[in-house]
């Protein structure tokens, strides 16, 4: 077995190339010059894959060998992207494979641009799962990923006629080499059926669970490699299967098509990613998937503890278990019934065991993505879960009892059941309840889960709540994606960046430097050319590189404020237009991101910027000053083109509303300014990269929140009594951007003017065009500028999630990574 | 249904040769075993060896067998494997049977008095 220290084995070209022929002629049976381009992609794959492997291998035993305590990270969404350029790097063999390749005829770089995404995420929940599951690979940590295999991804957007269409993303359609299948390791998942109250062969209660439909969790494993390619840990993903005698009853009856459709239901479970993070309440499958996922993981997890560990007494010293959100929350009942139910512990050191393996992420503060399951359908589908739940809950209302007593409204606040009308389960209670740890994911969002969400149970267990600010691995999201500001930053300071970016610290100097500046710019201008590229391709637009790219990219959600920047592109235009006033340098404004199917307001703010963008260019006067591009089918592999070539970010969230964001640090780490306000990580972006060289508006979380609570924000009076605010919402809802339906945007008024402005869009906007104004008059001094930039990537140090993980591993799993 | 009983002493050895013990055969196993109770079979050993797995109306049918010889037969269950045990645990059926490794520690079991079936 190779030790730790061991390096990876350099790899030749020579041997590159006998591998990638090899794999073309006998894993798909072609030679190589007959392969097409996704057999050619394959055969690239898997040789890499076949390092990978090995490691991976080697990597599981030392981790037994060692006895290293595993964490074991569950997440409904994993966001991981494409696997082939990050494998490459990470393992050390991108320069041999790219040699290779040219050897043999291809580019490396219009290959890595064939690779699919795996889009098993719609966002930052999802994407920071992948960049966890990177750190903790890179540092040397037992780290598993666990997840569901779903068979379409978050859907593949198209924009026709400015709006937003669904298609499917079919990502597995035409094989993927990065998931190993392990039919070994199945396990069944029993649910629905009903509790029969019976009494065990000494007398004693005995519920018997009867009646129980079963799935079948196949497991496929995704290998993640550090950077070194020391660790290649795994990423689990299950797909539910039918037994294979699932409806025998029904298929003997003769009715081999009602047998054949009950097998497709039940394999239905693992089909399709809900796309968006706020699923609407009572959907049935997605509570089925939330315990599949979950019920698999924790069977996995119980059966390698086991392997080494005489029992599970011990299990929280050799297992932590993070859930990501509240959609593995149903680990606290899984967790209490297999140690309960199957292992025969007592309740109360079952539920020590529970509360010492588990930790919980908050990640939210919206009301709509707190998850509540009806409890009819919650007895429905896990009727034991349940009796398990009112349990727990029992008994840890007596604890509130205890602490306060008599107080009847705080047991009816902390309950992990709301009585409702309609009675519901609190999956955030479940998850603080069942967890020694609760973590808020940035400064701000942690001192608002204790003050605002959940503030009774900060108030029970101050000492479990803690802050753990998200991070970014920067293997992806700069060395990877934007080669040319790497190699600059090597050649400048070193690479110790890869695996500790405070060490970019040393880049400060260089910021005073005319020729590193020089350099620096040059960069920018040419991942901003290759940004137009893609644009053009995509939008069959020609923008300039010359102009300020100025992105909007992230899901669409109001709380986002896509339509406040709209309306700052509005404001542009018209001062252009109606008073005559050049901007003092041309802006190109670029929107990305998906809305919820389900989510109208969402679908019309992209129709309102494809309006926008349309009048725009149809102008002479704004076309080629101010353009406008929603460039479509936002992903992880987009976000990797785009983050390079932003001169600015705009994370303009209402404050309050943001946990952290991550989309903040991977544009402000490859050299673009945040315009931001003081939201979810921007707040320690600003602490980070200094006030002069961010630009920071808008209101505060607490201004927010006084106006929310005083009832004192009142939008219409801001509209009157702003003429900039007035202008801009008269134009856009006058139809002039929409002259074939007027009324297009009415709704804007209706929801910002004569309605609340929630999301506090008309209070802000008069501070965001001033900060717009700032802006544009630094980016007019590119030495200023650019001066501005390298400090924020010399200063970005803090949002790696190598840190983040770090801070994981000593605070909440009590593990101590390998490097 | 692939059934065979055997007489051994006081006690009757059930073994089923089904692969899968499902809604197809879970109906006839409680007729057969019904019909047997009631002509006096009362301590019954009943052996899994040859099943892969059960769905929960092949386990509904096992229960039923238990309960149709309360209050003084008695009922044990040997052979369990691999799935099947797995069902018996997490259902916790594993505490209301008897669940022994072999015929011999089966037949034992049912010649110990003091545990029977409740």
């Amino acid at each position: 077995m190779k030790r730790d220290t061991d390096t990876i084995g350099p790899v030749t070209a020579a041997e590159a190339t006998a591998a990638i022929v090899g794999h073309a002629r006998h894993s798909l049976g072609r030679l190589w010059d007959e392969v097409t381009p996704r057999e050619a992609l394959l055969a690239v794959s898997m040789a890499v894959r076949d390092h990978l492997l090995e490691r991976m291998a080697d990597t599981e035993r030392q981790w037994r060998a060692t006895g290293a305590k595993r964490v074991c990270y569950l997440s409904l969404e994993f966001l991981m992207g494409r696997s082939l350029g990050n494998n490459l790097i990470n393992l050390g063999l991108h320069d041999a494979f790219r040699q290779a390749l040219a050897g043999l005829g291809h580019d490396l770089d219009d290959l890595l641009e064939t690779e699919r995404d795996a889009a098993l995420g719609n966002g930052g929940l999802g994407r920071l799962a992948a960049c966890f599951l990177d750190s903790m690979a890179t540092v040397g940590i037992a780290g598993h990923g666990y997840g569901i295999c779903y068979e379409y991804g978050l859907f593949r957007q198209e924009i026709d006629g400015g709006r937003q269409r669904e298609r499917p993303d079919n990502w597995l359609a035409g094989g993927t080499p990065w998931l190993v299948e392990r039919p070994d390791e199945a396990c069944i998942v029993p649910l629905y059926g009903r509790i029969e109250h019976a009494a065990d062969r000494a007398g004693g209660y005995n519920p018997m669970w009867m009646d129980w439909k079963i799935l079948v969790g196949v497991p496929h494993d995704m290998p993640v490699a550090g950077y070194g390619g020391l660790t290649v840990n795994a990423l689990r993903l299950f797909s539910a299967r039918a037994t294979d005698d699932f409806d025998m009853g029904i298929f003997n009856e003769g009715d081999y098509l009602r047998a054949v459709e009950g097998k497709i239901a039940s394999e239905t479970v693992s089909k399709v990613l809900y796309p968006s993070d706020a699923v609407e309440a009572g959907r049935e499958l997605r509570l089925v998937q939330e315990y599949f996922f979950t019920a698999c993981a924790l069977h996995d997890i119980v059966r390698r503890h086991l392997k080494d560990h005489a029992d599970l007494r011990d299990l929280a010293s050799g297992v932590a278990i993070q859930m990501n959100d509240t959609h593995p929350a149903l680990a606290v009942a899984e967790l209490m019934r297999l140690l309960v139910d199957e292992h025969a512990m007592d309740w109360d050191e079952a539920f020590a065991i529970t509360r010492a393996t588990l930790g919980y992420t908050n990640h939210t503060l919206m009301p709509e993505a707190l998850e509540r399951w009806p409890v009819a359908l919650f007895e429905t589908v896990l009727p034991r879960h349940l009796q398990i739940l009112y349990e727990i809950n029992a008994r840890f209302l007596a604890s509130v009892e205890a602490r306060w007593p008599g107080d009847a409204a705080r047991q009816r606040r902390m309950s992990i059941v709301d009585e409702g009308p309609p009675r519901q389960v609190r999956m955030a209670h479940l998850a603080i309840v069942g967890s020694h740890s609760i973590n808020g994911v940035a400064e701000l969002h942690t001192r608002l889960v204790k003050s605002d969400l959940v503030p009774d149970f900060h108030a029970m267990w101050p000492e479990r709540f803690n802050n753990k600010t998200n991070g970014v691995t920067q293997r992806r999201w700069l060395q990877s994606c934007n080669p040319g500001l790497a190699g600059l930053l090597t050649q400048s300071v070193g690479d110790g960046w890869i695996t500790d970016l405070e060490s970019l610290r040393a880049l400060e100097p260089f910021a005073e430097d005319p020729a590193f500046r020089e350099a620096f710019r040059a960069v920018k201008r040419r991942n901003k050319e290759a940004l137009a590229r893609v644009i053009q391709g995509t939008n069959r637009v020609v923008v300039s590189p010359d102009a300020l790219f100025d992105v909007h990219a992230k899901r669409i959600h109001e709380y986002k404020r896509q339509l406040l920047q709209a309306m700052h592109v509005v404001h542009q235009y018209l001062r252009l237009v109606e008073d005559g006033v050049s901007p003092v340098v041309p802006r190109c404004f670029v929107f990305a991101g998906k809305a919820a199917p389900g989510y109208r307001i969402a679908k019309e703010i992209i129709r309102l910027v494809n309006d926008l963008s349309a009048t725009l260019r149809k102008d002479p006067r704004s076309r080629g000053v101010l353009d406008v591009v929603f460039v479509p089918d936002y992903r992880v592999s987009l976000a990797e083109r785009i983050m390079p070539a932003a001169d600015l970010s705009e994370q303009i969230s209402t404050a309050g509303k943001e946990a952290s964001g991550t989309g903040n640090m991977k544009f402000a780490m490859n050299g673009a300014l945040t315009m931001g306000t003081l939201d979810g990580a921007n707040v320690e972006i600003l602490e980070a990269v200094g006030a002069d060289n961010i630009y920071i508006f808008g209101l505060t979380a607490e201004e927010v929140a006084r106006h929310v609570a005083e009832g004192s924000y009142h939008p219409a009076d801001v509209y009157r009594g702003h003429p900039r605010v007035q202008r801009v919402l008269d134009a856009i809802t006058s139809g002039r951007f929409c002259p074939g339906e007027p009324d297009r945007y009415a709704w804007i008024r209706q929801r910002l003017v004569d309605g609340a402005d929630e999301y506090f869009h008309l209070v802000d906007l008069d501070a965001c065009l001033d900060a717009q104004d700032r802006a544009s008059a630094d980016f007019a001094d590119p030495d200023r500028w650019t001066t501005m930039a390298i400090r924020n990537v010399a200063r970005m140090g803090r949002f790696s999630s190598d840190r983040t993980i770090r801070e994981y591993a000593r605070d909440i799993w009590g593990v101590v990574p390998t490097r | 249904m692939k059934l065979e009983l055997d007489d051994v002493g006081a006690a009757t050895v059930v073994r089923v040769f089904e692969a899968n013990v499902d809604a197809r055969v879970a109906m006839e196993f409680r007729t057969l075993m019904a019909r047997e109770i009631t002509a006096g079979k009362r301590r019954l050993a009943l052996d899994l060896r040859e099943v892969d797995f059960m769905d929960s109306s092949g386990l509904g049918a096992v229960v039923s067998v238990l309960k149709a010889l309360q209050p003084d037969g008695d009922l044990v269950v040997f052979g369990l494997r691999g799935p099947v045990l797995r069902l018996f645990q997490l259902t916790r059926m594993d505490r209301v049977f008897r669940l022994l490794p072999d015929e011999a520690a089966a037949l034992e079991a049912l010649a110990m008095p003091g545990e029977g079936a409740t």
